[in-house]
């Protein structure tokens, strides 16, 4: 055994002295995988060949028959792949449509040969027209310890009309192009219960769960074409038409490049950190608007939840005519979407920006799988993005801020949840494809990010930092489950706020997470009675009849409130009073009604439950209130503006 | 022959039709409220006690619409059924009201008399009803034509950029603007002559709105752009004041309803201008023709 540690050890140094750190001092991660490409792109083709040396390093207590590699590229090999199968369309029945990656030659160390043990599974959905997944059955199993390296030519093709990968004439972005090692999670990781490999096949709405990563790709392509990658650009050599870059990338989890002779290239510096925008050259109007966003989002995530620990960031405005390459994410690499002209007050653009950066985080870092818990990714970068949209395009405004219109970033998730029809259709705790009706986007991003805003309104926004922070502290460049999570929250929780809301949270993510049931609490009544003298025989001691001299002004009034959801969260209750008295009440929310009763010299004039709207998962703020004196100026102030806009409308268009 | 006669002329004739103008603003403000009463009902009654209404202060909360749910579906398509009644039962309205303004512009000397208003709405009702449907089609033909067709070809292309797309637009666009004066005076003419002449058939009051148009194409041009942009400008004026309005009295929510009234009165003033102004026009141009026919009659040939 010991002997078996000193060669682990020898081993990975020799192995690590392959691949010396020049991007960070120290890893970031642990060097489970990494790959050595070298490529040629072929203009005329539109395809990327070239040599790949990879490891696997088998760092779990098994013994691994066979190693599992995404072949993504297979998604655009026909209409009948599990990706398209899902997202309906076909990639066309062209050649120069079609997307595909074919393994010309595949060895491992030694040079064996290990075409013949190659076999395309469907792990997911038994999908034989699917072959977005190889394994590869080894020569020798891989011990504890073992390293696994492997050498394969290979040849891609990229597919048109880009979705997230491929080209449009001659602009190219590269995504899942080449084969990658899926993750061997031994028991006890995540969810696995037995060691084994969780390698997905390539869906309509995900795609990403890889080990953190060492990259050093080396791409020969025309010398007028502009590059971009997630690595930091090492070499440039020209050669007569083409060039070749190098580029070295360090714990990511994916390597994406891009290349397009209509490029214009901006650098900025944040603390160090050198941001690379590529944009249209006929876009540059946009550069400010895009650079300042995510300086806005580098500073809002390094405060709040951790530092971004790469030297370098590099970001992407594609075309129009390569608008399918926007709103990606490659940890060190992204994509945003932007045009020509978008108006200072749509604040599209920086939305986009702000949430591909923050996969750098979540996902990049804290390296969540998408496929199977597509909430942890989307929907907590979700909630990340509407924070910082809304603290730095404006509370009411972060999302448009036009003086006739504002909608904040927060509000727009919410509506989305709260409209959708299929909104308790489903948990938030399903893989990714299995979501029906549609309802991925809307359960998945919008509604995490709601209760994600709703759990913050119950513990304080200072205590969810601390939750991030502390989640970072303990994930960064590890695999966290939703349970991880939960177990950083109830942690924090406890630390910060005692038993205040009970053991743990867990009573919340019961609800809200693995829950589909609704928040909807309501002021059904508000009763103001006048305090009738004790009459007949009543048991009323003449000391309580006088301490109530006046009963001609005295008053029962009560609030009557109601829980109509199923969902049960602690809210606040304000009371409003006639002679200007405020009360604010406690209600832990789970009983199906409450009363609020006063006796005295005053009436009740308005009730609000959740007076600071802190409760975003309550699908209706409407009956969260009620007044006994309506305020209908501002309606009737709606309905003159739109009988004057009607006149004028009408009297613009009929000639 | 004068630009500014015919102006000058338009506005004496368009003040002598205020009446005229305040029983068109009248019948469309009661055709609008059809509309926008009930809907005010609605609202009131969607929104009931509830104090979420404080929302509105600074503007239109659509948060606040969407929680209301299924109310919040059918205040839309109340809106929809609502907003499509009025603008097609606003098209027979106006052609009803434009032939009674044309009919109030159409001599110097007219004084008012809601008979005749009626009566020469009455009496073109359906010429003018067809004018506008045809030259609206044509408007839309010409826009499909300069704007869309480009458009649509362009945003087709796989490697067009949204530069050239965008500065597309703004060119196709501005051409499209400028031709609407010249859409304008067509339609005028148009009905100013079937005002004129009643026995006159529709295609050939149309056939006269181009005659018009383009025999004195710069100064009718002229003249049609100068009110045009009268027009404009009070559009902006409007935009500058409505909207960012919010009053939050009562009070003050009935001052926003007097404001905006007088804002619409004075556009129905400056369009009945324009009508008024393209009558003139159309008068001159006739007398002229007939001046000079006149003079080629006593020439000795």
């Amino acid at each position: 055994m010991k002997i078996r540690l000193v060669l682990i050890i020898v081993l990975s140094n020799v192995f690590l002295s392959l691949h010396p750190q020049i991007v960070n001092k120290k890893a970031l991660s642990e060097r489970i995988t990494g790959y050595k490409i070298d490529v040629r792109l072929n203009p005329d083709k539109k395809t990327v060949t070239g040599d790949m040396e990879a490891f696997w390093v088998n760092k779990s207590p098994d013994t691994v028959p066979d190693i599992r590699l995404h072949l993504y590229m297979n998604a655009f090999r026909s209409n009948r792949t599990t990706m398209y199968r899902e997202m309906g369309g076909s990639p066309g029945n062209d050649e120069k449509d079609l997307g595909w990656i074919e393994i010309n030659s595949f060895s491992d160390e030694n040079g064996t040969d290990l075409i013949p043990c190659m076999q395309y599974i469907s792990p997911d959905d038994g999908n034989k027209d699917d072959r977005t997944v190889l394994r590869v059955l080894l020569p020798r199993p891989a011990l504890p310890g073992d390293t696994v390296n492997i050498r394969v030519n290979f040849e891609t093709k990229l597919p048109s009309g880009i979705r997230r990968t491929g080209f449009s004439g001659d602009f190219y972005f590269v995504a899942q192009w080449f084969p990658k090692f899926g993750v061997y999670e031994p028991a006890g990781m995540r969810f696995a219960s037995q060691g084994g490999w969780n390698c997905h096949q390539f869906h309509a709405t995900s795609e990403f769960y890889s080990n953190h990563s060492v990259y050093d790709v080396s791409i020969t392509l025309p010398s007028n074409h502009v590059t971009g990658s997630g690595g930091m650009l090492i070499s440039e050599k020209t050669n007569g038409d083409m060039k070749t870059v190098t580029y070295r990338a360090e714990d990511i989890v994916d390597f994406a490049w891009t290349a397009w002779p209509g490029y214009a290239v901006f650098t900025d510096k944040w603390k160090g950190i050198n941001i690379t925008l590529l944009i249209p050259k006929d876009r540059i109007r946009q550069t400010g608007r895009q650079l300042t966003s995510v300086k806005y989002a580098l500073e809002y995530l390094d405060i709040n939840v951790g530092q971004y620990p790469w030297p370098h960031l590099t970001f992407v405005d594609p075309p129009s005519f390569g608008a399918g390459a926007g709103g990606m994410e490659y940890t060190t690499l992204f994509t945003s979407a932007s045009s020509y002209f978008v108006p200072p007050f749509l604040h599209m653009p920086e939305m986009v920006t702000v949430h591909e950066f923050g996969h750098a985080y979540f996902m990049g870092m804290l390296a969540s799988n998408e496929f199977e818990e597509p909430w942890l990714d989307e929907g907590v970068n979700s909630y990340w993005e509407q924070r910082i949209m809304d603290n730095y395009y404006g509370k009411n405004s972060g999302l448009i801020n036009h003086r006739l219109l504002k909608l904040s970033d927060i509000s727009s998730a919410r509506v989305s949840y709260v409209t959708s029809p299929s909104r308790q259709a489903v948990s938030n705790n399903e893989y990714s494809w299995n979501y029906p009706h549609g309802t991925y986007s809307m359960i998945s991003y919008q509604k995490t990010a709601t209760w994600l805003h709703t759990l913050e309104g119950i513990i304080t926004t200072e205590t969810m930092n601390n939750v991030f922070r502390e989640y970072y502290r303990r994930w960064a460049f590890k695999h966290p489950s939703g349970r991880d999570f939960i177990n950083v929250v109830n942690d924090v929780v406890r630390k910060e706020h005692g038993q205040k809301f009970g053991p743990d949270m867990n009573w919340f993510f019961d609800q809200t997470l693995y829950g589909t049931g609704i928040c909807d609490y309501q002021v059904s009544r508000i009763i103001n009675s006048k305090y009738s003298k004790p009459e007949g025989k009543a048991d009323t001691s003449d000391s309580e009849i006088r301490a109530w001299s006046n009963t001609d002004s005295l008053y029962t009034s009560k609030a009557q409130l109601e829980r109509i959801g199923d969902v049960k969260l602690p809210v606040t209750v304000l009371i409003h009073f006639d002679n200007g008295d405020e009360i604010l009440e406690l209600w832990d929310g789970k009983s199906r009604y409450k009363d609020f009763e006063y006796k005295g010299y005053r009436q009740i004039e308005w009730v609000k439950i959740d007076p600071e709207y802190l409760i975003k998962m309550d699908v209706n703020f409407v009956n969260n209130s009620m007044t006994t004196e309506p305020d209908r100026a501002s309606l009737h102030r709606i309905a003159n503006k739109l009988v004057a806009f009607m006149q004028f409308f009408l009297s613009i268009m009929l000639l | 022959m004068k630009i500014t006669s015919s102006l000058i002329t338009g506005f004496r004739r368009t003040l002598k039709a205020g009446n005229s103008i305040l029983i068109a603003w009248f019948c469309i403000l009661i055709l609008v409220l059809v509309f926008a009463y009930p809907l005010r009902s609605s609202l009131r009654s969607a929104f009931g006690p509830s104090m979420i209404t404080e929302k509105f202060a600074e503007g239109i909360n659509i948060e606040a619409f969407t929680d209301l749910g299924p109310a919040f579906k059918s205040l839309m398509s109340f809106l929809t059924a609502g907003f499509l009644f009025t603008f097609f039962a606003g098209f027979f309205l106006n052609a009803f009201l434009t032939a009674g303004l044309f009919g109030s512009v159409k001599k110097n000397d007219m004084k008012f008399s809601s008979r005749e208003f009626f009566s020469s709405g009455a009496g073109n009702f359906f010429g003018f009803l067809l004018i506008s449907l045809i030259m609206s089609l044509i408007a839309d033909a010409v826009f499909l034509l300069v704007v869309g067709l480009p458009a649509g070809i362009a945003s087709g292309s796989e490697t067009i950029s949204d530069k050239t797309i965008f500065v597309m637009l703004v060119i196709t666009g501005a051409v499209y603007i400028l031709i609407l004066p010249a859409l304008f005076l067509v339609v005028d003419y148009a009905r100013a002559y079937k005002t004129a002449r009643e026995d006159a058939s529709l295609f050939g009051s149309i056939g006269k709105g181009f005659s018009f148009t383009f025999s004195e194409f710069r100064k009718s041009y002229g003249m049609m752009l100068l009110l045009v942009l009268s027009q404009v400008a009070l559009g902006i004026v409007v935009i500058l004041i409505l909207p960012g309005w919010k009053p939050v009295s009562g009070g003050g929510v009935f001052f926003l309803f007097i404001v905006s009234q007088l804002m619409f009165i004075l556009r129905l003033f400056l369009k009945t201008w324009r009508y008024a102004s393209v009558t003139a026009m159309m008068n001159e141009i006739t007398s002229e023709k007939v001046t000079v026919n006149k003079i080629y009659d006593v020439i000795p040939t």
